[in-house]
């Protein structure tokens, strides 16, 4: 197990940042830590890295205290406000991380897995913010850890910085390590992550694969055809788990709240002369706010 | 210890324009300006070169200190460095050290300008003692450094640091000898880091050298300014914002 949070809880004062989040990470998985800001994504990664202490439960990391497995390069993290020090190079400043580290990867090679080589020259106050932010994970992955864990890896980058951060990260994750990155883009939950722990509110609200946790949150689409003029909607909305109707022409989109027992309603008979049906299941998008909502209210 | 650390603190340093400018060239600057004008007496020279040894040894301190611990604190560097196996006092260490390192060219550079323009003449035994004196006589102000970055952010940091800077100068007699100070000065400025830093220094090329006096003042400042520097740096500081504030 990489990753292995036990009920753990950290107050400040009355604000309850985290509340007995369990939360574990399997040797080679790649897991997103999915929440508002303010779920308690940043106080959870902070446990991991030894910087918080919870007040209750049990971290560990690769079997370790939190403390120990930084000391021995098992976990790495690109921290959310963390800056580098300033007037000196891109190498330099690698070259520095890895010789804090008892097992480094060399310099290059940290580098080219970043993709910062031909900047390696460069000071490090003169990169944009997709070279950055290319630098704080050179300097977490230069450790050679078991664990990389990434804050909110993405944010304020443009669209291309993001791409290829994520294809840096990408391979990272395919020489078998695990990485735990939270993130409030769904888009790149469900492209580069096999699992979704669901914050809100300090809690863990729910945990699976994408398509589990879409499920999870249940609800969808059904969208059919029907001849001639309808008129009634009255009569849509009152079918099970229906919770908005629109109607256009012949074509009738229903957002329900369960898609199954809506589909059985239609199929028995509650609206005549339907065809041409589709069900699609919530985006990620939905689901999360769905689920999310619930947890908050 | 993370050698490359230090060494990196001190290739900083030693990179920023405003080190040799303000550090080394200014004292150099002042140190002919001052010789030729009041350049009559026999100790008018090297009494000067302590002096202004002295001045710019204290900016390099400060200078490398105190305004780059805030800066790197509010850039989250220092964060970074909590998030990596690099102890707490390796940190700290690396900028003590990397402090000293820079007072070193800034004392040598006047001392050289003394020998080749105005020639000073001192023997080797004299000239080694004057430098390695001098030298460790900043460790109070690299305590003071770290301190004022620790506890102010910063643009407040570079403020406060030149403000004592040039305070401590003028009223420990760097710019006019502590005898020609008024009165009120003169009976502050024995007390001063900044006075007995270049007392060290008076003594040595002096007939007689009486050191201990400095060295107490000194050893006492940087044990006052160190246990401050401890208590500014060992705020905590790591916590996100809760959630409420968001």
């Amino acid at each position: 197990m990489s990753i292995s949070v036990c009920v753990a809880s950290k107050s400040y004062g009355a604000v309850r940042a985290v509340q007995q989040v369990s939360l574990e990470v399997r040797r080679g998985e790649t897991v997103a830590l999915l929440g508002h800001n303010g779920a308690g994504k940043s106080t959870t990664i902070g446990m991991l890295l030894g910087l918080i202490a919870p007040d209750a439960g049990r971290v560990l990391v690769c079997g370790r205290e939190p403390g120990a497995a930084v000391a021995e390069g098992r976990i790495a993290a690109m921290l959310q406000d963390t800056g580098m020090m300033p007037a000196v190079r891109v190498g330099e400043l690698v070259e520095l991380a890895g010789r804090c580290y008892p097992a480094p990867l060399p310099t290059a090679r940290a580098l080219d897995l970043a993709g910062l080589s031909p900047l390696a020259g460069r000071r490090v106050d003169r990169l944009s913010g997709g070279q950055a932010q290319r630098l704080r994970f050179a300097v977490a992955i230069v450790s050679d850890p078991d664990v990389l864990v990434l804050d909110e890896p993405t944010r304020a980058l443009d669209v291309k910085a993001r791409v290829e951060f994520w294809q840096a990260m990408r391979a990272y994750a395919a020489t078998g390590r695990s990485v735990l990155f939270a993130t409030h883009y769904l888009d790149e939950v469900d492209e580069n992550a096999g699992r979704v722990v669901v914050m809100a509110g300090g809690r863990v609200v729910a945990a699976g694969t994408p398509a589990e946790i879409r499920r999870m949150a249940g609800g969808g689409t059904v969208v059919f055809t029907v001849s001639g003029p309808h008129g009634d909607d009255t009569g849509l909305a009152g079918l099970p788990g229906v919770t908005g109707v629109s109607v256009d022409g012949e074509r009738v989109t229903l957002r329900t709240a369960d898609c199954d027992a809506t589909v059985r309603a239609l199929a028995a008979g509650a609206v005549p002369d339907w065809r041409d049906l589709r069900v699609s299941p919530a985006s990620l998008d939905e689901s999360f706010l769905m689920l999310t909502r619930e947890a908050e209210a | 210890m993370n050698t490359y650390l230090i060494r990196l603190e001190i290739v900083r340093a030693v990179r920023d324009p405003r080190y040799l400018a303000l550090a080394v060239a200014t004292p150099i600057g002042f140190y002919l300006l001052f010789a030729t004008l009041f350049g009559q007496g026999p100790n008018v020279p090297v009494n000067l070169m302590v002096a202004m040894a002295a001045y710019g040894a204290i900016w390099a301190v400060l200078s490398t200190t105190g305004p780059r611990i805030a800066q790197e604190r509010e850039l989250g560097w220092l964060t970074q460095l909590r998030a990596m196996p690099v102890p707490a006092w390796q940190v700290f260490t690396a900028k003590l050290l990397a402090g000293l390192a820079s007072a070193l060219p800034a004392i040598l550079a006047v001392c050289l300008v003394a020998v080749l323009v105005k020639g000073v003449r001192l023997d080797p035994g004299q000239w080694a003692a004057l430098v390695g004196a001098m030298w460790l006589g900043t460790a109070p102000f690299a305590a003071l450094g770290v301190a004022v970055g620790y506890a102010v952010n910063a643009d407040a940091s570079y403020v406060v640091c030149y403000g004592l800077y040039m305070v401590t100068s003028a009223v420990g007699g760097l710019w006019i000898p502590p005898a020609q100070l008024p009165e009120s000065f003169r009976e502050v400025s024995g007390w001063l880091p900044s006075n007995r830093l270049a007392e060290l220094g008076w003594q040595v090329a002096g007939p007689s050298p009486a050191l201990w006096p400095s060295i107490g003042v000194l050893a006492a400042w940087t044990v006052g300014l160190g246990v401050i520097a401890l208590l500014a740096y060992r705020r905590p500081r790591f916590a996100p914002r809760p959630a409420a504030a968001r």
